[in-house]
């Protein structure tokens, strides 16, 4: 992104703001007030909290990679920000100190954590102490029941993911012309996989999909082996396998479908991670290609993206960003976009200014950044993301397409996998 | 083994520490900020279910590694009743002790009448504490894998009766267990329940031989220990708001639960206080040492956090106060390991 990039200071972030830049930039220093233009020079401070210790460490590190990388980019739209890093070392108590303490040395926006129950207490803290807390992941649907002024959440609930999931399927299979009948619906059964288990299970009915659920398979997430139920999933002789893993378990199913020679329509995922890391290429090889998960994710066709992205490959060259690292970086930009807009660190102000945002131009795939009456923005939607040559990559909604979706996929000895 | 006056009489110097720290921290939210107040709030938590602890392990001998379970129960039991049908938690509070005492009793049931003992004994309080984590993942009444969440409001006004306020408030409920807590103790390890304990915990053989009911009273201790930390429990769910599984059942809470009473003193009163006063001061000063040196790699505060634990192991074996209680002039049990 160029130097000239600006932002206006009263305007939301649009897509022409953004590459407008200089222009922008101008109108706001004529029009600007002394103390709005002193304001917008001053950094606002941060207190980014995340589990980059414990048993969420890795997903922590990938929040941490979108906070590092938040500053240099969101100073060159006119946007400096401070970042104050706080680590909860995956403990809500811990989170709660960590928070307090952020807030003591300064901290005018509170921002994480990644695990629901240390953001519930990140929140209490913001709310008792009158500060904004801005959520960059934590799914549980309560955190934005609880009638907190100060919480704003710019992820997916849980129910959210699975509707969106749903919804690219059905988006899937209108572009490919190809609908399945039937599909086996296999999940981890561990916190996550059951509360997947338990939304597919709520919502799939409502969303009047085109194809019937044969069987659900839940399976041990310490299982050996995934032999007896892949057997089982095959002999239903569904079109379509749509599993909920998490990483290593991802990587047994497929090779266990690879030795069963069971070649079903597609294998996609309605919202979970596992198809789409490093190790599932790595270890897959050409078994891992095709694969599709509907996930949250950055949209690689906006400028501010590309921006992210380019410094993200020059930051660290060895590693793939994902979504934790777009939605931190994402909620480093709400922050700095209301500090900018409230003209104040006034913490009231500075809430009114979040409830108030609108910003179009942003990272993540889904429609303009904005908060309901209960904070959350339900404007967030997911990627259908397909592996192709070794990477996920985007294939819908159309608007972020990387590449045409692949469906059905080829059998496991088509060469196309090569 | 004499009460705790008799005890400071004979130490002046302990006396007058006591009197200055109980003044401290009776004035300690009009001295401190929010964020050293929280620090002092989790230290205070840790002390009592610390001493809830050792009353079964440092006094009746019984390890429990699976105490988590209790902090759990009691929260589930008091948060699910005053969200469902509104009951304050003072009586939900009653609740979630007869919960956790039945899972207790039952636990001590199995144990001590089949002879379950030693490291098998604390094999099962991790699998039952395990098996209840897995029961509370499915149970929807409690919100399962997604969280049990308690109605937040910022009153202006304290409300004691519902147990909603500031942190103030938090911390004046649980100085006020930690203290009737500690002096709870001292008049159970001088009655003849405590040292029944005491016997069973040095030599169980020779104490059933002198005609102690060692069923009854191992039962008395797992029971009794239970229902305290259940007490806890409650505290911990109204002040955080919230529930999951993992974080109330999951094993690191009970590792959490028994660090204290080990570095300060197994079998001692001051003990679990004093080893909570080390060990959460001790993580907060970490990351303020490592902040003002610029270390920012993730994982280092662990690992000097253990290498200090370590140390303290090493060179005080029986825990920190009875090395302590020996150089403020204590004299007796309490300054033994």
């Amino acid at each position: 992104m160029s130097r000239k990039s600006r932002l206006s200071v009263s305007r939301p972030i649009t897509r022409r703001s953004f590459s407008a830049g200089a222009a922008a930039l101008a109108a706001l220093a004529a029009g600007g007030s002394p103390l709005r233009r002193a304001l917008a020079a001053k950094p606002v401070k941060l207190g980014c909290l995340a589990p980059l210790s414990g048993f969420f460490a890795r997903e922590g590190q990938a929040c941490k990679r979108g906070f590092d990388l938040a500053p240099a980019i969101l100073a060159d739209m006119g946007m400096p920000i401070e970042i104050m890093m706080g680590d909860t070392e995956s403990n809500p108590d811990r989170a709660r100190t960590a928070a307090e303490k952020l807030v003591n040395e300064g901290a005018e926006v509170l921002i994480g954590t990644f695990v629901s129950g240390e953001t519930t207490a990140v929140a209490q803290v913001a709310e008792q102490r009158g500060v904004p807390h801005v959520i960059n992941i934590a799914a549980a649907p309560k955190i934005t029941e609880q009638g907190y002024k100060f919480v704003f959440r710019n992820f997916t609930t849980g129910p959210m993911l699975v509707i969106n999931g749903f919804g690219l399927m059905k988006d899937l299979f209108k572009a490919t012309g190809s609908t399945p009948k039937t599909a086996v619906f296999m999940h981890v059964n561990d916190t996550f996989g059951k509360a997947m288990g338990g939304g597919v299970k709520a919502l799939f009915p409502k969303m009047n999909m085109p194809f019937e659920i044969s069987t659900t398979i839940p399976y041990d997430p310490k299982a050996k082996d995934l032999s007896v139920e892949v057997a089982k999933a095959k002999a239903t002789g569904a079109d379509i396998l749509m599993p909920v893993s998490h990483g290593a378990d991802a990587i047994k199913l497929i090779r266990e479908m690879v030795k069963q020679r069971w070649e079903p329509m597609g294998i996609m995922t309605p919202g979970s991670p596992g198809t789409y890391e490093a190790q599932f290429y790595k270890t897959l090889g050409k078994y891992s290609e095709f694969v599709i998960a509907n996930v949250p994710w950055i949209d690689p066709k906006t400028d501010m993206s590309k921006t992210l992205l380019a410094a993200f490959a020059k930051e660290f060259p060895k590693e793939s960003p994902e979504l934790n690292v777009g939605f931190s970086f994402e909620a480093c930009l709400i922050a700095a976009d209301a500090y900018k807009r409230a003209g104040s660190g006034d913490p009231k102000a500075l809430a009114d200014a979040l409830r108030a945002t609108n910003i179009t131009e942003h990272v993540m795939i889904g429609g303009p950044i904005q908060f309901n009456e209960k904070g959350q923005n339900v404007n967030i939607k997911s990627a259908a993301l397909q592996n192709l040559d070794r990477k996920p990559t985007v294939v819908l909604p159309e608007a972020s397409a990387e590449a045409k979706p692949v469906f059905p996929m080829p059998g496991w000895t088509d060469s196309r996998r090569a | 083994m004499r009460g705790v006056g008799a005890v400071l009489r004979g130490a002046p110097r302990a006396a007058t520490g006591l009197a200055v720290l109980g003044a401290a921290l009776l004035v300690a939210p009009l001295l401190v900020d929010d964020y050293l107040l929280s620090v002092i709030l989790i230290t205070l938590y840790f002390a009592f279910v610390g001493q809830a602890w050792n009353l079964m392990m440092g006094y009746a001998g019984q390890l429990s590694l699976g105490h988590a379970l209790y902090v759990g129960l009691g929260g589930y039991a008091a948060a699910a009743f005053f969200v469902h049908f509104g009951l304050t938690p003072w009586a939900g509070m009653v609740i979630g002790i007869l919960v956790a005492a039945a899972f207790a009793a039952g636990i001590g049931l199995l144990a001590f009448r089949f002879g379950i003992g030693g490291v098998y004994f604390a094999l099962l309080t991790i699998a039952v504490a395990e098996f209840t984590r897995i029961l509370f993942e499915h149970f929807e009444w409690v919100g399962a894998t997604g969280g049990f969440f308690l109605p937040v409001e910022n009153r202006e006004i304290n409300d004691l009766l519902m147990l909603r306020g500031s942190p103030a408030m938090f911390y004046y409920v649980i100085l006020a267990m930690t203290v009737g807590l500690f002096l709870a103790n001292v008049a159970l390890i001088r009655s003849r329940m405590g040292y029944y304990w005491m016997a069973i915990r040095e030599d169980q053989d020779a104490a059933q031989a002198l005609g102690i009911n060692t069923f009854r009273y191992k039962m008395m201790a797992v029971v009794l220990s239970a229902s305290l930390t259940a007490l806890g429990g409650v505290f911990l769910a109204f002040y955080n708001n919230n529930l999951f599984p993992i974080d109330a059942f999951g094993i690191h809470r009970s590792i959490e639960i028994i660090l204290a009473p080990i570095i300060g003193g197994l079998g001692t009163l001051f003990g679990p206080i004093l080893g909570a006063f080390i060990l959460t001061p001790l993580g907060e000063v970490l990351t303020w040492a490592l902040d003002q040196l610029g270390v920012q790699m993730a994982g280092v505060k662990h690992l000097f956090y253990g290498l200090v634990l370590l140390v303290i192991i090493r060179s005080l074996p029986g825990g920190v106060w009875p090395w302590f209680a020996r150089r403020l002039g204590i004299e007796g049990p309490e300054a033994r390991p």
